[in-house]
């Protein structure tokens, strides 16, 4: 199979280091250029030691390299609606982050563009392709847990605005700057715009889509932030299952420009862990867990140190795939709609403070 | 889905060639047989995500000055105390960044046995390990690196066994699992160490007479071992 002649655009995402890799040893792929935002992500993006040309302008980058079939859009959720546009436009396949945009208007003009042009667009939602998550399906599937009743589900973090910082400017990140609620300071656009992939999980787990949803904002932990950062979730599914999501930013950070060893103050920086309860049993998953400790540097805290993120190999042979058999990824625009409208719903019940019907 | 399918299909994905005949297989099997030219005997531990995380912390720096190591490995009856102490040898090495010097056993029928190793950067580590746990499938082990600046560890703190991912308590009784690999799902942890490590023994097939080598190092270390016990003395490996 020929190679899928591959692009990152923009570089300011904070999965952009994610792929290097990937992109670098998959023989299916030939990565043949990058176009960076700004002299940081540029510099950035040198040190990392990848020996592919990285253009300051992505039509600069589009023009010279006409052969480029596909691209990792990793831009601001902002910007997507004019790379959609433009990439459309050119043919060019598009992996896009994981908010396609807020404003359903523009989520609709997106799914025209891409079915116009016949082009593939998969949604990075990496989950997908996380061991413990396959595990997890396969039980579920197998009815080991028999009918749900429950469905309990983290996805916290630090929060990544010091070194990604459009993901602290509401208009950038949430696409409009929308107080919370009536009074309050703080704006759209934080923890919870980082982190569907909690309502996408239930959606795919459960294979039913939300009935109602209620949100609540706590007192922010970064008091210099304008965005929410501690939230909590609740409501039903269609089918019954009720659910608790804790999507917050609620693990503080060193403020590093660049992500490094030492970013974590508490210990692990990152967790998506599952509970479900049904009528045989309850499960208790980490899909980023067991791995290793260490004490050292730089910080001489107590840090986890990962073993395993190869979550991106798989979703890249499904966008691989995809392209070269003109198929349509599991996670595509029309499927991660109704994740969108769910994410959007928690920030309506946040400004109405009553549940939001779907 | 079987190992050697599972390799193949790796290697497939990754355009990776098998022409060189080679005879792989686990390092320890090949205690006290004659090497043939094209046997490569695996250290497959060495692709587990947890060793290469614990190397990099010790060659990377991220703890300094590295004093002590305390390991442990606990198999069932079809484990052999040979090749546990092969095994945890071996990553005494790997992880303590030296060769063993010099180490005094205390075994127990090939049951159990305690050793007490020193490597020839001054780092002393202790060995035990046992074929006397159940259930047969799973090895319980502790990998502790103890530092001037730092302690790095697989377990977490406060716990005396490995975590597992998913636990489920049913109507059937309580389970647990641990799925490591998107690319070799439905492998244990085992299973999916040795098609990593013979993944890369034919993407670079250099390193077959390290692995050789490393080999013939471990089985002398091992034969040691049981010449300490017998004769109740320290053994200077030369």
């Amino acid at each position: 199979m020929k190679p899928v002649k591959i692009a990152i655009s923009s570089l300011t995402h904070g999965h952009t280091r994610k792929y290097f890799q990937t992109l670098h040893e998959n023989p299916k792929l030939e990565w043949v250029a990058v176009s960076a935002e700004s002299d940081k992500v540029r510099d950035v993006f040198l040190k990392s030691g990848y020996n592919v040309p990285c253009y300051m302008d992505e039509k600069e980058m589009l023009d010279a390299h006409p052969d480029i079939e596909a691209v990792v859009m990793a831009s601001a959720n902002n910007r997507h609606i004019h790379q959609f546009r433009e990439y459309t436009q050119r043919g060019i396949h598009i992996l896009c982050m994981k908010i396609p945009t807020f404003d359903m208007e523009e989520y609709d003009e997106i799914i025209r563009l891409v079915e116009e042009s016949g082009i593939v667009c998969q949604i990075e939602l990496e989950m997908h392709y996380n061991p413990v998550v396959e595990r997890v399906k396969k039980l579920l599937a197998r009815e080991v847990l028999g009918t749900i009743s429950g469905f309990n589900a983290t996805n916290i973090t630090l929060s990544p605005v010091w070194a990604f910082p459009w993901q602290g400017v509401p208009e950038e990140s949430y696409g409009k700057r929308i107080p919370l609620c009536e009074g309050n300071k703080r704006f759209r656009g934080g923890a919870l715009s980082d982190h569907p992939h909690v309502f996408d999980m239930i959606r795919w787990l459960t294979n039913s889509e939300f009935d109602y949803i209620y949100a609540e904002v706590g007192p922010n932990l970064r008091t210099d932030i304008e965005v929410e950062d501690i939230l909590l979730v609740n409501g039903k599914m269609k089918n019954g299952v009720s659910f608790l999501f804790d999507p917050s930013w609620s693990r503080l950070e060193e403020r590093l420009e660049v992500p490094g060893p030492g970013w974590e103050i508490y210990p692990k920086r990152m967790e998506v862990n599952f509970s479900v309860s049904g009528e045989k049993g309850v499960m208790l998953a980490d899909c980023f867990g067991p791995n290793v400790y260490h004490n050292g540097a730089p910080n001489d805290r107590y840090t986890v140190q990962y073993t395993y993120f190869d979550e991106w190999i798989g979703m890249m042979d499904e966008f691989i795939y995809c392209i070269r058999n003109k198929d349509n990824p599991k996670i595509n625009l029309k499927w991660h709609k109704k994740t969108i409208e769910a994410m959007n719903a928690c920030y309506e019940s946040i400004y109405s403070g009553q549940p939001i019907y779907l | 889905m079987k190992k050697e399918e599972a390799l193949l299909r790796l290697l497939e994905k990754y355009s990776v060639e098998t022409k060189t005949p080679i005879n792989i297989a686990y390092g320890w099997s090949l205690l006290n047989k004659q090497l043939q030219k094209n046997d490569v005997p695996l250290l497959t531990w060495r692709a587990n995500r947890k060793f290469i995380e614990l190397h990099k912390i010790v060659s990377g720096d991220t703890i300094e000055n590295v004093c002590m190591l305390r390991f442990c490995s606990f198999g069932g009856k079809k484990w052999s105390l040979d090749a546990l102490m092969y095994k945890e040898f071996d990553l005494c090495e790997y992880l303590g960044g030296g060769k063993i010097v010099s180490l005094h056993a205390v075994l127990n029928e090939r049951l159990a046995g305690n050793i007490i190793v020193k490597l020839d950067n001054g780092i002393i580590g202790s060995v035990e390990v046992s074929v006397q746990a159940q259930p047969e499938e799973k090895l319980l082990d502790r990998h502790e690196i103890i530092a001037r600046r730092g302690v790095a560890s697989d377990l977490v703190t406060d716990t005396q066994i490995s975590q597992s991912s998913i636990y489920t308590y049913t109507n059937t009784g309580a389970s647990k699992y641990k799925d490591v690999d998107y690319e070799l799902f439905g492998l244990n942890e085992l299973e999916v160490e040795y098609i990593r490590s013979a993944f890369e023994v034919y993407k670079e097939p250099s390193q077959i007479t390290k692995l050789q080598n490393q080999h013939a190092h471990l089985s002398v270390l091992v034969k040691a071992a049981f010449e300490s016990n017998f004769k109740k003395q320290k053994i200077e490996i030369k």
